[in-house]
Parts: structure tokens; C-alpha cells; sequence
């Protein structure tokens, strides 16, 4: 639905200056919060999204358990002040779909046969919501989860593409969100190259998929560099804790 | 560890070699090559290995281990051991012969003990046993936790760090693999020694490191 | 997409011995569909309704129309609400409740495809602007779980749609009833990958034994309405270009074979 009034680029920049397959700011930090076993902070553009991760440990209720392997549980979830009108708190079926998808983008890598009968839960709560948000959860999760100690295969990094004036580009921000005609979200391993999640909601031709699937590869590897520099950070003195 | 050098950090998925290599923890090997497997310290000494920075306790066969009883079900007492997984000491594991009726005599539920890993299954059962230590509760001392990643380091090579803390703070100091360390001595003196714990737990990867403990202890006498 | 850890084992290892002859246990091709049937205007109390059947799995679609109040930041356009039940006697599997996260990804897939095609011209659908529009419920409801729902419940939402007639008279709104204008034929092509094979319309053993699966939702001018990967099982780049690829294609025939006859008719 392309909103006629709007024209989303100026000579050749879009709306807030970047070029067609530039990011937006991204900042991540691991190990922010105390009780969990591992955490993330991240913004992405608007976005501000939390992550933290408790395990591997027992999984309540007990039938829930897998004899053999760790089972990873993913809460996706906004907080009621994170958009504009306020959203009613608890799982709305937006956040049921991404959750689902979220984890089925993260459970791949986990080595999961190493901690049987236990779970990894991982949480995501986004506290400011800017348009691409189930895109950094993944980020801040797979850092949260390297932070936990958690034995990955590797990291998993997710960008979304999307297309505006009929023009495919890289990360939508919220307003090119409302009016774009296409938004086409994904989440690689970086280290195998595989993707693990992807989605198309809108309209695209064959070729326009393929341009949008090109430039979310090549902003999620951009971001991969972003989520090992945070981890590294955080023991680059070799000092845990306070900062 | 202590050579001078900052140690490398890697994450899941780095690679840590294009040749196949010996492997240890927190490494592993896909089409020939070495990557890391979690977020760690790489050491290359003897078989690529990653140190985890963070982590659940998973119990080993013969790790020994402080554990505090949460339950007694039948003949087992049921341990809690900082780990996912509990434990469980069966009766017969107790240095002597005893009924089961008699069991919380001899350990009740709240006690902190010292116990040895007999076995793991392959569901995760853990077993425990009595018979390879000199068994008591524990009591009249102090109970630390830390991360069982860190307990290499707070043992040293062959001994060298802990024994250094004992000596200074005049501790007796037992440190169990499952990340519980057990103090006794006089309060002040107990202090002392969790505080160069807790200093040897966030300093762990740094150069240097027994140096500054020793001389921490040393001007805190 | 795993119940029983040890007879998916067994099936995927039948699975894969077939595979290496280029055969599935039913003997069809890989980009074959299983045989498709559809039945429109079947349930006289809905607007638009339709019992689809795809090999052994079988769902009925309602289509309601009401007039309603539309969203304050869209007042002069229509609303549809999609909604899927998986409801227990369609499966063993299936628990008794509020949809789950499976139901909830199903029918925001489905509902995907016919939002995102234009099929309806929602604009078309405003009475009042501010106040007054048509609410579109396509209620789709699962009787028997053969394997490859998202496909036969896309098939049902559109078939049923291509044949709804909207109630203008019990609501006072005009003399006469109409058909819902319906623009677009929008298809949902899902296909398992295994063992970097990808099989079209996987039927329940395959959907069990599979550890990726992608849903691919294309329009007439074979342009994509949605794309939905399903599962935690990785799939290489190249793959999903040609999964979409093939997506459009088997689109284009299914909605020839099925659709377009039901245009005619309506």
C-alpha cells in the first residue's frame, strides 16, 4: 500500500539519509543484566530490544522434557509502552508468529544433545519498537546466548529487506515500514552460510526476491562482525562486571 | 596463562584452524576444519581447546563436588549440585553401614556435603558417592559460589594458586569442580580469602594475575 | 514437524533410502501434487464457504461477512480476519483450546496471501467511511491433517472467497445480495527440503520426517504475495531461490487447473 503523498527518496537518499543498502546504527552490548545466565542489549535504529537467557536448566512442567537433548523456548514480546498506542500486555498472535519463527531461526545451531532433559529459555523483550524488531531480537539473542555459554555451532544473525517507491532496499525504518509494498526478513548462520529464517509479507516480483535476498545477506554479515566485537568487548580487559 | 599476553577471545562458529587438529571442550571439527564452539578463551597448548567464559556445571565422572540436600526419597539422599541435573547418593555409598530409616541421623536435608561423582548415565542420572573422601558435613565455615569456569584458574597449575590463598589467609579452603567453595577459619581471615577469590573470578584471564593476589592478600593481613 | 523421535527416525531413513531412487512412498514425482479436490458453496449459513481436499488432509473454509466498525487508522476500508483451528479430532496431535502457535502461524500465512495479492479491493468494502465497513471472517477449520494444511487452507480461503456472495439484504444495506469482487487468485506452494531434494506438498509422513519446509505465495501475474519458512532446519541460498522459483511455477498450474474454473463459475 504505497501512500501517494509520500516520496521516500531524494536524490537517490532515502528518508533519513542512507543509501539504498545501508544499515541503520546498530549498538550491541553483552552482559547487561545480573540474574540471567547470559544477556544482550541492542538498538537498531529505534529499536531497543532486550535479550537475556536462563540455562541450559530443568524444564517445568516435566512432560515438556526431551529424553535426549535440550528442548529452546523463545518469548518474543513488546512491552505495552514500546509503540505508539499503547499495546494490551501479554502474547497478541503477532507475537505467537514471531516467537515461533524466532526459535525455529535459533534452535539449529544449539548443540542441544549435550544438556539432555533441560531447556534453554531465551526472552526477548523489545522496549522501543522502530520496524524490524523480530530481526534484532535474533541478533540479541544469539549474542545473549553466547554470553550464557550456551555451545553454538555459531552465531545467528538476522537483517531484513524491504522494498519502498518500488525501489528494493535494506533495513526498513518505521516509516518506510508503514508505507512500503514488501518487507523480507531473514536470519543466516554465518559461519555455514544457511539460512535459517525467512519471510515475505507484501508484494514482490521473482527478481525483486532475489535483490532483497542478496542485500539481507550482505547487511546480516555486517552485523555478525557487530555481534563477535560485543562479545569480545566484554572480556577485552579481561575484567568481568562493573563497567 | 600468566606469560604476559592478553588470551584470545572467540565465539561460536569462529575458526580456530583449516587442518583437522586434536580437539578438547568448547571445539569442534566440520569438513576438516576447527571452530569454536562457545564463548571462551582459545588454548592451543595441547589439543585446540576453547575455555567457556560462562556456563552451566555439567558433572563428570570423578569430579568432586559440594552439594546441599534437598530431599531423601527411599534409600538416596538427593543433592542439589549447582548444576541442571541433580544427584542422587544412594545408602550404600555412605562410609558405613547404615538403615535407611537412619539416614537423616547421619545427613539431613540443608547439609552441605563433599562428594565424589561415581557416574553419569546417558539420561542424566548422577550418582554420588562417599567413599573416596574423608566424609563430613560440611559446617562452621563460609560457602562460596562462583562459575565453574572459573575454578581451574582459582586451582592454578598443580595447586599453585589456591595453595598460595590458603597460605596467606590462613584458610582451610576446599574448592569443588561444580563451582561451591568451601572456607573455614577466623571471620577476618575467611573475608580475606573470598575476597581474592572474588578477585581471582574477575581477573581470570588477565596477565599477571597471581602476582597481584599475593600482593592483595599481603597488604591485607 | 517431530512427534515420535523413533519412528521418524525409521521414516526418514525409508525416506531417504526412496529418495536415492528419486521416489516417495506414494510413488509421486517430486514437484507432484497429491489429488486435489474442491467443493464450493457447502455450508449454506456462510457468505462463501469450501471443503478442500489435498491427498488425505481435508479442510473446510467459512467465509462471514457483517458489517462492522473498521480500524481507526484505515476508516474507509474493509477488514479481514483470518482465523485457523486445528481442532482435535483433525489429529491425535491436536489439543482442544485456543490456537496454538502452529494455528496462529497458519492463518496469518494464509491470511498473508489474500491481504497481500489485492485479491480483495478492501476500498470496495466501505459503507460509512468512519464508521460503517464489511468484515470479512475466513474461518478456516481443519477436519483431517493428511500433511500440507497451509496449502489446502490457502486453497479453501481463496475458493471460498471466489464464490462468497456478500448478504446485503439481511443487513439492510441493499436491495439486492452481489458477489464479492475478487481481483486475484493468489496460491500457496509449500514443499519439504530433504536431503537438499525439495518435495512439493509434502503429505504428513514427509512434513514429520522434514526439517525445513517453505510456503510460497504467488499471484496471477506470478508475482509473491508471501514466503514463509517453516522449521529450525537450515536451507542454503540457492535452494530458496529455487524453491520460490518452483513455487510460482507449480502456482501458476494449480490455479489453472482449480481456480479459474471457479471464476467461471461464479
Amino acid at each position: 500500500m504505497v501512500d501517494g503523498v509520500h516520496t521516500f527518496f531524494k536524490d537517490g537518499l532515502r528518508l533519513d539519509g542512507r543509501r539504498k543498502d545501508e544499515l541503520r546504527p546498530i549498538k550491541i552490548k553483552a552482559g547487561v543484566l545480573k540474574r540471567a545466565d547470559g544477556s544482550c542489549y541492542l538498538e537498531h535504529g529505534g529499536n531497543k530490544i532486550m535479550a537475556a537467557v536462563y540455562g541450559p536448566r530443568e524444564v517445568h512442567p516435566r512432560h515438556l522434557q526431551h529424553p535426549t537433548r535440550a528442548i529452546v523456548r523463545y518469548r518474543y514480546n513488546m512491552a505495552s509502552f514500546s509503540v505508539d498506542e499503547r499495546k494490551r500486555p501479554g502474547p497478541d498472535r503477532r507475537s505467537v508468529e514471531i516467537s515461533k519463527i524466532s526459535r525455529e531461526a535459533m534452535e539449529s545451531v544449539v548443540l542441544k544433545e549435550q544438556f539432555p532433559k533441560t531447556v534453554v529459555d531465551v526472552f526477548i523483550e523489545v522496549l522501543q519498537s522502530d520496524a524490524g524488531t523480530r530481526a534484532a531480537g535474533i541478533n540479541a539473542a544469539a549474542v545473549a546466548m553466547a554470553d550464557a555459554g550456551i555451545p553454538m555451532k555459531g552465531l545467528v544473525t538476522a537483517c531484513a529487506a524491504g522494498k519502498i517507491s518500488g525501489e528494493v532496499v535494506l533495513d526498513l525504518c518505521k516509516e518506510e515500514d508503514n508505507y512500503g509494498e514488501a518487507d523480507m526478513p531473514i536470519a543466516i548462520v554465518p559461519r555455514t552460510g544457511e539460512i535459517t529464517m525467512i519471510q515475505m509479507d507484501g508484494h514482490m516480483t521473482f527478481d525483486e526476491f532475489r535483490e532483497g535476498l542478496e542485500l539481507a545477506l550482505k547487511g546480516c554479515r555486517q552485523i555478525y562482525e557487530l555481534q563477535r566485537e560485543a562479545l569480545i568487548e566484554r572480556y577485552k580487559s579481561g575484567v568481568e562486571g562493573e563497567e | 596463562m600468566d606469560a604476559g599476553k592478553m588470551p584470545r577471545i572467540v565465539v561460536p562458529g569462529d575458526l580456530l584452524s583449516e587442518e583437522p587438529a586434536k580437539v578438547g571442550e568448547g571445539a569442534y571439527i566440520e569438513d576438516g576444519k576447527v571452530y569454536a564452539s562457545v564463548y571462551g578463551v582459545l588454548d592451543k597448548k595441547d589439543r585446540i581447546r576453547v575455555i567457556p567464559l560462562a556456563g552451566k556445571y555439567i558433572p563428570k565422572r570423578g569430579d568432586t563436588v559440594i552439594g546441599s540436600v534437598t530431599e531423601i526419597s527411599f534409600s538416596n539422599w538427593i543433592l542439589d549440585i549447582a548444576s541442571p541435573y541433580e544427584a542422587y547418593l544412594h545408602i550404600s555409598e555412605y562410609p558405613r553401614r547404615i538403615e535407611p530409616g537412619e539416614m537423616s541421623k547421619y545427613i539431613r536435608v540443608g547439609d552441605l556435603i563433599v562428594a565424589t561423582v561415581l557416574d553419569v548415565d546417558w539420561s542424566m542420572m548422577v550418582e554420588l558417592t562417599l567413599r573416596e573422601n574423608q566424609f563430613k558435613v560440611l559446617r562452621g565455615g563460609r560457602l562460596l559460589e562462583i562459575s565453574h569456569t572459573r575454578v581451574p584458574r582459582l586451582i592454578g597449575r598443580g595447586g599453585s594458586m589456591i595453595s598460595m590463598i590458603k597460605r596467606e589467609s590462613r584458610c582451610s579452603i576446599f574448592v569443588g569442580q561444580n563451582g561451591r567453595v568451601w572456607l573455614q577459619g577466623k571471620p577476618e581471615n575467611m573475608k580475606l580469602a573470598a575476597q581474592a577469590i572474588e578477585m581471582v573470578v574477575r581477573e581470570a584471564h588477565t596477565p599477571g594475575l597471581t602476582n597481584r593476589v599475593v600482593e592483595f592478600l599481603r597488604a591485607n593481613r | 514437524m517431530d512427534d515420535n523421535d523413533i519412528l521418524t527416525e525409521i521414516h526418514r531413513d525409508q525416506m531417504y533410502n526412496l529418495l536415492q531412487r528419486k521416489e516417495r512412498e506414494d510413488g509421486r514425482a517430486f514437484d507432484e501434487y497429491r489429488k486435489i479436490s474442491i467443493e464450493t458453496g457447502v455450508f449454506e449459513r456462510a457468505e462463501g464457504s469450501a471443503m478442500v481436499k489435498i491427498g488425505d488432509s481435508m479442510v473446510a473454509v467459512g467465509v462471514k461477512m457483517q458489517p462492522g466498525e473498521p480500524f481507526p487508522d484505515t476508516p474507509d476500508v474493509g477488514v479481514i480476519i483470518t482465523n485457523a483451528e486445528l481442532i482435535p479430532l483433525a489429529s491425535p496431535t491436536f489439543e482442544a483450546g485456543p490456537p496454538g502457535e502452529d494455528a496462529v502461524e497458519l492463518a496469518r500465512v494464509v491470511d498473508r496471501g489474500v491481504r497481500e495479492s489485492g485479491a480483495i479491493d478492501l476500498k470496495k468494502l466501505c459503507l460509512v467511511e468512519g464508521e460503517k465497513v464489511w468484515l470479512i471472517f475466513i474461518d478456516i477449520h481443519i477436519l483431517d491433517h493428511g500433511g500440507n494444511l497451509i496449502d489446502a487452507s490457502a486453497l479453501g480461503a481463496i475458493a471460498a472467497l471466489l464464490t462468497t456472495t456478500i448478504p446485503n439484504r439481511r443487513y439492510g444495506i441493499a436491495e439486492e445480495d452481489e458477489p464479492l469482487p475478487v481481483k486475484d487468485m493468489p496460491v500457496s506452494v509449500t514443499m519439504i527440503e530433504f536431503e537438499g531434494n525439495l518435495l512439493v506438498d509434502p503429505d504428513y509422513l514427509e512434513e514429520s520426517v522434514a526439517s525445513a519446509q517453505l510456503t510460497v505465495i504467488s499471484n496471477s501475474d506470478g508475482s509473491l504475495s508471501g514466503i514463509q519458512k517453516l522449521g529450525s532446519g537450515p536451507m542454503r541460498v540457492e535452494l530458496v531461490e529455487e524453491a520460490v522459483k518452483l513455487g510460482i511455477e507449480k502456482g501458476k498450474e494449480i490455479r489453472e487447473e482449480h481456480l479459474l474454473p471457479l471464476m467461471k463459475t461464479a
